[in-house]
């Protein structure tokens, strides 16, 4: 196996277009977790943490840009992700546990595609844009189109995801998570994500995604529409809750049966609900 | 034959040249080329915290960070917590409540106690757990192991 340690990204780019087996090395906390299983064996790894153009956070007016390489630990610390945005500072904060979490990155994760992992979910739920780049140029995708099956993105040969974009949102928005997992630490056995703003008790506007249920997150505009207009607590929420769960296509694994996954949408909607309109201003 | 690439690691404060194959981890070298014992295969996941060194005074997973991907960190390891022959305040410690049992874990865990005393040197329990939550001990000690650090926090100005 060859190691490559570029500094930019058309090295970077010219290392992958020589070897069609080559594999980007990010923080190493699920490729180096497959290598070890012998699940994977790259003929070529080609290490992204010296590249700059793929670190920290920089927020404009059009929201905030996450480097590809910005580290979990960062992300769930950088207070600015609130509001609408906190759902993925939230998400960062439950992924594995603070060694993981001072390693792993955010576009190791997403190019990764676990349906169980916690960013996925979250990014979905915030109507997320992935930035992926080749030597040719850049291309935005967005969220809920770049996660295409069980591990698998619209990432084509060559390219790199190179950021994550959160789009700017209303001041009023608010988000949530909630993970159901074995144990702390754990994937989920399912986890739900909010986005969207309260008028009092009344939702004002939704986006709900749902991960581990599916093979991808399963984002389901239907049932956003029935959460517009509908006060919490009322019989319309349930219904919510319901067909979301109807429209999850979860399997049975050592995580959780099929029953028990569509079960827990059904009941951890409400909640979510509940504390994203808690969580408003004051 | 797989073929070696040269490289240079940080360890326990000594520059160490090196010979190993790309795909060899972090806890390969230490243990294998090494003899750093110290660092426990547990999982090879990362999910146990056996292997948990300190790559810049942060816990990392030995067995998930890419070995010659390692070289610009200062990494420490258990051997390196203290001169030979002496102990870290640390480890007298775990020593003094009896935190260790098997054994297994210890030195991870205690290299996780260190990081976060640096770092915190008042900790509350909930953070002592929150800190010690990727680490499994098999025989269940926990509870000793977070008396332990109490009283290595307690030990500190």
């Amino acid at each position: 196996m060859d190691y490559f340690c570029p500094q930019t990204l058309e090295e970077a780019f010219s290392l992958l277009a020589n070897d069609p087996d080559a594999r980007c090395l990010a923080g190493g906390a699920t490729l180096m977790a497959m290598m070890n299983a012998e699940l994977l064996s790259p003929t070529t790894l080609v290490s992204l943490r010296s590249i700059d153009a793929l670190k920290g956070i920089v927020a404009s007016s059009e929201g905030f840009r996450i480097g590809a390489m910005t580290r979990h630990h960062e992300v769930a610390n950088y207070a600015a992700l609130d509001g609408g945005f906190e759902v993925v500072r939230l998400a960062a904060g439950e992924i594995g546990h603070p060694a993981i979490r001072a390693v792993g990155t955010i576009g190791g994760s997403i190019a990764h595609a676990d349906p169980a992992a916690d960013y996925p979910t979250a990014l979905v739920a915030a109507d997320a844009e992935i930035e992926l780049s080749n030597s040719a140029g850049q291309r935005r995708i967005a969220a809920s189109d770049f996660f295409e099956d069980f591990f698998t993105t619209a990432l084509q040969a060559g390219e790199i995801v190179t950021a994550v974009h959160l789009k700017s949102q209303p001041l009023m928005n608010v988000s949530a998570y909630t993970k159901i997992a074995r144990c702390d630490g754990d994937f989920a056995t399912a986890s739900l994500a909010f986005c969207g703003s309260f008028d009092n008790r009344t939702c004002a506007s939704a986006r709900v995604a749902v991960g581990g249920c599916a093979a991808t997150p399963i984002h389901v505009p239907a049932v956003d529409a029935m959460l517009v207009g509908s006060e919490l607590g009322s019989e319309t929420i349930n219904d919510a809750a319901a067909a979301l769960a109807d429209a999850c296509d979860p399997i049975d694994d050592v995580r959780g049966t099929a029953d028990y996954r569509r079960l827990l949408v059904k009941r951890l909607l409400p909640p979510l609900l509940e504390r994203a309109c808690a969580s408003r201003a004051g | 034959m797989t073929t070696g690439h040269l490289f240079t690691l940080n360890i326990n404060g000594e520059t160490v040249e090196l010979s190993a194959p790309a795909g060899h981890t972090l806890l390969d070298v230490l243990r294998d080329q090494l003899f750093l014992t110290g660092s426990k295969r547990g999982c090879n996941q990362g999910v146990c915290g056996a292997c948990t060194v300190l790559r810049d005074g942060v816990p990392t997973r030995a067995c998930l960070s890419l070995a010659i991907d390692c070289s610009d960190f200062a990494i420490t390891t258990i051997e390196g917590l203290a001169e030979p022959g002496e102990t870290h305040p640390v480890q007298e410690a775990f020593a003094e409540v009896s935190a260790p049992q098997c054994g297994f874990c210890m030195s991870g865990m205690v290299l996780v106690a260190k990081a976060l005393l640096d770092t915190n040197p008042h900790p509350s329990r909930d953070e002592i757990r929150e800190a010690l939550s990727g680490n499994l001990c098999r025989c269940t000690g926990y509870i000793k192991i977070i008396e332990a650090i109490e009283l290595a926090s307690e030990g500190i100005a």
